[in-house]
């Protein structure tokens, strides 16, 4: 390995499992239902179910990469292209990642300004969000697992707000099954890519991790699960919402929310939201730790200049979107760049690294 | 490190001011509110709860005229000492004339708009002007939780059923469904009833039972439905409580389309005015229920059907049955659409004597 991360910066092989999903589980889980039974109907549960079966051939070609290369992707890139070229490539990634980074920090605030607070400026919260995520990233990659971790765990307990819905489930609406063609549904599936993006972290952070090996089981985990959480939820709002209600709906998870009756809390949408903060933040970091890492690599800038680096170009661009058309534009780009990597171009980096691996041995 | 968690806080502190606070003692709560059609605008009431020293409830209502619908609390804040807000709106009604005449389509989009308005906001028509329900005085703990818990009770243990502004939403942007509301009419000053259930078309009120057909009307659309019912049997007069009821809809010929609906009944006998009641008797009054039930249902259905309304939702049944299911089609085939009724009920128990 061609730059060895020290022993006690790594982290357990099950960690990889809280940081894939946190990861993938993100802002776009707060409206994905409405893009995809745009074009599949309510039959599009099971582009869901598709298009998270379909990470995991994804995700054993990364694993593939990387056990070949024995090292990160610019180290597989610098294997198959060269040095130069392979560092290169490389800087797009960095890009990549201030979009997602981007992308989750509008997006959410976006959603308290239309939920909660009208007038609360975009500038400021995005600047104690990134001094948040600036020291949290200081305290290394664990710290970030760290993190990762709790975002998991502390919010799991919303997952049991959505049984609030069960009572006004109508199964009727998802019959009668598979009223769509195939391209429909992957048609789906191609939209799904934004809300299941982030998986594709492993690539970055795989040296860092104790005992490889074992991590792949907990990392397909992360996946399965994941795509467990999508088409359940999926399946629950396509039958609590009726197909022209959902239409009207931009956050329907949200919107979901709004049945909770409980006798201590009048709006129950405004403790999801706030703890959606909690779920976000590790999204957010891991973003920018990706973007620093990937500059400290290519440049020999330190992390630590880099990660300030990158989250003032964040906090600049993040003030150019300010109508829900724009913050839309910015979230359609950033899946469909999502997509052409995930399906695109990591395919085309591992059939690259079998030839070379090939030619190289002869 | 302790320099950056400085820098945390310090920025956390300043921003605590940023943004609009809302402290419950210093807006007016609106629970409930009215709408009329009054000379070509809408007229819009807010009640609003005071709370009085005495633990007792003030009911305050505001009223302004507006074009557009929502529009009413621009101007309802110019009467109010501390800004309105719609974070606890429990119950809503609207007028007669604006159901029958304007329609209450746009007043619906304004609720959904808002954020700040659950879905399990409870709406109703009422029968004359929505705003002489709210003027009223009933219970103590202030108009808005005493009708929305009248409308609840109703829809959990009576005849009603279950509405609120997720299930007519639910139903309104359903194809080959048409929703409901119930209705209240005000006795007297201090007395309220819910009268019957009104059914929309495009958001206007197109057809009201009265409250004798609503136990039929709930058996039809409610999964579990309880209600009373009162039969005649022998010159003896018996009470029924239905304790649970379940429906299942069966698609038997396409051409013409036929559904058969099959309802289960359980039920207790409460009151009985006769000496006794003997299980040959019970089996009879079982049979007149069956009966009833068969062609009240039935009658519902015509009813329906002859109004161009489907309450009960036979359109998205037959849609859940059939690939590729053309609606325009269905516009012309409702009308000739066969239902079947069937009923199936079962008195387990009589009360504690014989």
């Amino acid at each position: 390995m061609e730059q060895l991360v020290p022993e006690k910066a790594k982290i357990s092989p099950f960690l990889v499992f809280f940081l894939v999903h946190t990861m993938q589980f993100g802002v776009g889980v707060l409206g994905y239902q409405r893009i995809i039974a745009m074009t599949a109907g309510y039959d599009a549960w099971i582009s869901v179910l598709f298009a998270g079966l379909s990470i995991h051939i994804i995700v054993w070609m990364m694993y593939k990469i990387l056990e070949t290369t024995e090292g990160d992707i610019i180290t597989a890139q610098s294997f198959v292209f060269g040095n130069k070229i392979g560092k290169l490539l490389s800087v797009p990634f960095v890009i990549y990642f201030l979009l997602i980074a981007d992308t989750i920090l509008r997006t959410y605030i976006e959603v308290i300004q239309v939920w909660m607070f009208q007038d609360m400026s975009t500038f400021w919260y995005s600047l104690a969000f990134c001094v948040l995520a600036i020291y949290i990233i200081f305290g290394g990659f664990r710290t970030v697992t760290g993190v990762a971790f709790f975002g998991v765990v502390l919010p799991a307990y919303l997952l049991f707000s959505f049984f609030f819905t069960i009572p006004y489930a109508d199964i009727k609406n998802l019959q009668p099954i598979f009223d769509h063609s195939i391209k429909d549904l992957v048609m789906a599936s191609y939209h799904m890519s934004l809300t299941y993006l982030g998986y594709e972290i492993l690539l970055f952070f795989y040296p860092y991790i104790k005992d490889p090996q074992k991590s792949k089981k907990w990392a397909h985990l992360g996946v399965l699960f994941t795509t467990f959480l999508y088409t359940s939820l999926t399946l629950l709002t396509f039958a609590y919402f009726s197909e022209g209600q959902l239409q009207k709906s931009i956050w329907a998870t949200l919107t979901m929310w709004k049945i909770v009756e409980m006798p201590f809390v009048e709006r129950f949408e405004y403790i999801g939201i706030a703890n959606w903060n909690i779920v976000i933040l590790p999204n957010f970091c891991i973003a920018l730790w990706c973007a620093s890492r990937i500059l400290k690599r290519v440049t020999k800038i330190k992390q630590k200049h880099g990660v300030i680096l990158t989250s003032l170009i964040v906090l600049i661009t993040i003030n150019l979107f300010k109508s829900r058309v724009q913050i839309n534009t910015l979230i359609d780009y950033t899946g469909k760049i999502a997509f052409y990597i995930n399906y695109g171009y990591i395919p085309l980096l591992f059939f690259l690294v079998l030839i070379v691996k090939k030619v190289k041995k002869k | 490190m302790i320099k950056n968690v400085f820098v945390i806080l310090m920025v956390f502190t300043v921003l605590i001011g940023c943004v609009q606070k809302e402290i419950l003692d210093d807006v007016n709560l609106e629970s409930g509110s009215a709408y009329d059609y009054v000379d070509g605008k809408i007229k819009g009431t807010a009640l609003v709860p005071i709370y009085l020293p005495n633990k007792e409830v003030q009911n305050k209502t505001f009223s302004a005229s507006s074009n557009l619908s929502r529009d009413f609390l621009r101007d309802v804040q110019r009467q109010s000492s501390d800004p309105l807000v719609t974070g606890s709106l429990k119950v809503v009604l609207f007028g007669e004339s604006l159901a029958k005449e304007n329609g209450i389509l746009d007043l619906i989009d304004s609720f959904q708009r808002d954020p700040s308005i659950g879905a399990g906001l409870y709406l109703a028509t009422a029968k004359g002007e929505a705003k002489d329900i709210l003027e009223g005085q009933y219970g103590k703990r202030g108009n808005a939780i005493y009708l929305s818990n009248l409308i609840r009770h109703n829809m959990k243990n009576k005849d009603i059923p279950k509405t609120n502004l997720h299930r007519f939403l639910f139903d309104f942007n359903q194809l080959g469904k048409t929703p409901y509301l119930p209705e209240l009419r005000k006795i007297s000053k201090d007395q309220i009833e819910i009268s019957g259930i009104s059914f929309f078309r495009y958001g206007h009120v197109v057809d009201t039972i009265p409250a004798s057909k609503m136990f039929y009307f709930k058996l039809l659309v409610d999964k579990y439905s309880r209600g009373t019912l009162k039969v005649t049997h022998k010159k003896e007069r018996a009470a029924i409580e239905s304790i649970r009821s379940k429906y299942k809809m069966q698609l038997s010929t396409r051409k013409p389309f036929t559904v058969n609906v099959k309802l289960k009944v359980n039920a207790i006998l409460n009151e009985y005015s006769g000496k006794r009641v003997t299980p040959k008797d019970i089996k009879e009054i079982e049979k007149i229920l069956q009966k009833n039930i068969e062609k009240e249902c039935t009658l519902l259905t015509n009813r329906f059907q002859k109004k161009n309304i489907d309450p009960v939702g036979y359109g998205h049944f037959v849609k859940s049955k059939t690939r590729k299911f053309n609606f325009e089609k269905w516009k012309t085939d409702y009308p000739h659409l066969k239902v079947n009724i069937k009923a199936n009920v079962m008195i387990t128990e009589s009360g504690v004597i014989e």
